[in-house]
C-alpha cells in the first residue's frame, strides 16, 4: 500500500524483489542502483544479520512524471532468499506495491522455484494479499547458463495467469530494466485508479 | 541394510553379511524390542515389455501427438498426465521406453526418470525426456545434465526424431543394461552402512518381532503430500547448502555437517513442521531421511 508524503509532495511506493535463494534478486537491486542517476536515489542500504540479508534503496524516477502533482518514489527491496527465513520474507512483503518473481533458470533450481513462489503466495495471503491481485512482473534469470530450462517450460510452472515475464541475465543488467519498468508500469496503473 | 524396530520405528543399520540363513535376532537400542532380521531376498526384475511405451504429458495436444504416432508404428501406449501417475504406472507396466515431459505437474519429469532408475525393477527402462523448444541454440541443455535420461527431444521436433530415438535406444539396450550390472556393486558399496557393534550377536529369550527390512519393503505409490514434503525439505537443504558450500562440504567431509549447520536446521525444520500437516509429518521423518540421502549422495562425490 503506498503512502503519501505531503511535505515533499511524494507518493511511496514499495517493490519487492521475491524468489528462491541465489536466484539474483540482489543483482538486479545493484545493477538497478548502479545505473540509475545518484541524485534521484537514497543510499542502497543492506539490512544484514549474520545469517541473513535484505537490501533496500530508493530512487525517483523523474520520466515517470506525478500523479495529480505528486512525484512517485519507488523504494526497492529484496528478501533474503534461503527458503528458512520465510518470517523475515513476511515482514518485507507488507505494504507492498508491486512484486518481482526473479526465478533461476537452472533445472537444478526448479524446485526451489516453485516453493518460493508458493512461500510468496503463503506469505501473501497471510497478510490479506492476493498475488493475482497485485501489480506482478517474472524475470526467467540466469539465461546465459547452459543447464536450464526453457522459457516456455518455466512459464508454464510459475506463470498461470500471463503475468509479463521477462529473460534475464542480471549480472549483465539483460532484463533488469525491462522487468522493473513492467511491474513499474503496472503499479503506476494501480496508483491512477485510486488516486 | 536399514531396518525399521516396528515398536519405536527407529531405523537401524544392521551388518548383512552378519546374517544368518535363518535370520539373526537383536535387540532395538531404543525400545529393547526383540527383533529378527532375515536377509533381504534378492530384487526380483521383471522383463520390460519391448512395445509397450509410457507417455507422460500434462499437454493433451502433445500427449495426442505422440500418442498417435506411437500407435502409427505398432508401439502400445500407456498415458500419464503428472509425475505420480507415471511413477505408479511405470511399475506396473514395465514399458521399455518412458517419454517423459520435463516439466511434469506434481513430481518433474527429470525427477521421475532418476527415481525410475534408481529402482531395481525400473532401471533397465529407458528414458527421453521432451521440453519446449529453447529459443536459441546455445541454451540447448548438455547431454551431462539430462538426469539420467537416454535421449531428449523438443516438442516441435516429435515428428522428425522420436521414432529414431526410440529405435536408437533399442538397439543400444543390451550394451548398457551390461555396463550397468558390472558398475553396479561399485556403486553401492560405500552406500552399505557401517555394521552395528554387537547387536546382531546377542540373542535375547524375549518374545520375538518379526521386522521387515526396508530394502526389500514394496515402495508405495508416490503421495502429493508427501512429495511436497519431501520437495521442501530438499529445498531447505538445498538452500544451506548453496549459501555455504565450501563449509557444508569440509563438514560433510567431517560428518559434522548436522552439528555445523544446527541453527540452520533449526530454523529449517521449524519451517517445515510449519508448512507441512501433522498427519504428512508422522507417516515419516521425511526431512531426516532428505538429510541424510542428501549427505551421503554428496560424501561419495566430494
Amino acid at each position: 500500500m503506498s503512502f503519501i508524503n505531503y511535505s515533499s509532495r511524494e507518493i511511496n511506493c514499495k517493490i519487492v524483489y521475491y524468489g528462491p535463494g541465489l536466484c539474483g534478486k540482489t543483482t538486479n537491486l545493484q545493477y538497478i542502483y548502479r545505473r540509475t542517476n545518484p541524485e534521484q536515489k537514497g543510499k542502497l542500504i543492506s539490512l544484514a544479520t549474520e545469517t541473513e540479508r535484505t537490501l533496500f534503496f530508493d530512487f525517483l524516477p523523474l520520466a515517470l512524471g506525478d500523479i495529480k502533482g505528486f512525484k512517485i518514489r519507488f523504494h526497492l527491496y529484496t528478501v533474503p532468499g534461503q527458503v528458512f527465513y520465510a518470517a523475515s520474507r513476511k515482514l518485507i512483503l507488507k505494504g507492498v506495491d508491486g512484486v518481482v518473481f526473479v526465478a533461476d533458470s537452472q533445472i537444478e533450481r526448479m524446485e526451489s522455484n516453485l516453493e518460493s513462489f508458493d512461500d510468496l503466495k503463503i506469505n501473501l495471503a497471510e497478510q490479506g494479499y492476493e498475488l493475482e491481485k497485485l501489480p506482478f512482473t517474472i524475470q526467467y534469470n540466469k539465461r546465459d547458463l547452459p543447464n536450464i530450462v526453457p522459457v516456455l517450460d518455466m512459464d508454464r510452472f510459475l506463470n498461470l495467469g500471463g503475468t509479463p515475464w521477462f529473460e534475464g541475465v542480471a549480472v549483465t543488467g539483460r532484463g533488469v530494466f525491462e522487468t522493473l519498468k513492467a511491474v513499474a508500469k503496472q503499479v503506476l496503473f494501480e496508483l491512477k485508479k485510486n488516486y | 541394510m536399514v531396518v525399521i524396530c516396528p515398536k519405536c520405528k527407529t531405523r537401524l543399520k544392521v551388518a548383512e553379511e552378519k546374517l544368518t540363513a535363518g535370520g539373526s535376532r537383536f535387540k532395538c537400542p531404543k525400545c529393547s524390542t526383540s527383533l529378527l532380521v532375515k536377509k533381504p531376498a534378492p530384487a526380483t526384475e521383471r522383463p520390460v515389455d519391448n512395445v509397450k511405451i509410457i507417455v507422460a504429458h500434462s499437454n493433451p495436444a502433445v500427449m495426442n501427438e505422440i500418442t498417435s504416432l506411437l500407435h502409427d508404428n505398432g508401439y502400445h501406449t500407456v498415458a500419464a498426465s503428472d509425475g505420480i501417475e507415471a511413477m505408479v504406472k511405470a511399475v506396473k507396466e514395465l514399458p521399455f521406453v518412458a517419454i517423459v515431459e520435463v516439466g511434469l505437474p506434481k513430481i518433474f519429469g527429470f525427477e521421475v526418470c532418476k527415481r525410475l532408475k534408481g529402482r531395481p525393477e525400473t532401471k533397465g527402462m529407458k528414458f527421453i525426456l521432451v521440453s519446449s523448444p529453447y529459443d536459441k541454440i546455445r541454451y540447448r541443455r548438455e547431454p551431462t545434465s539430462l538426469y539420467e535420461a537416454d535421449d531428449y527431444i523438443e516438442e516441435h521436433r516429435i515428428h522428425d526424431t522420436l521414432i529414431n530415438s526410440i529405435n536408437v535406444l533399442k538397439g543400444a539396450a543390451p550394451e548398457r543394461q551390461e555396463e550397468k550390472v558390472e558398475k553396479a556393486p561399485e556403486k553401492q558399496l560405500p552406500q552399505r552402512p557401517e555394521p552395528e557393534p554387537g547387536p546382531s550377536q546377542k540373542t535375547e529369550q524375549k518374545p520375538e518381532t518379526r521386522v521387515i527390512p526396508q530394502e526389500t519393503m514394496p515402495k508405495p505409490a508416490p503421495d502429493e503430500r508427501i512429495e511436497r514434503a519431501k520437495r521442501l525439505a530438499r529445498t531447505i537443504i538445498s538452500d544451506i547448502y548453496l549459501y555455504n558450500i565450501a563449509k557444508a562440504d569440509a563438514s560433510i567431509k567431517n560428518d559434522t555437517f548436522s552439528s555445523v549447520f544446527a541453527l540452520e536446521l533449526r530454523e529449517g525444520i521449524k519451517l517445515y513442521e510449519n508448512r507441512i500437516a501433522e498427519e504428512v509429518r508422522t507417516q515419516g521423518d521425511f526431512f531426516k531421511d532428505t538429510l541424510r540421502a542428501f549427505i551421503e549422495k554428496k560424501k561419495r562425490s566430494l
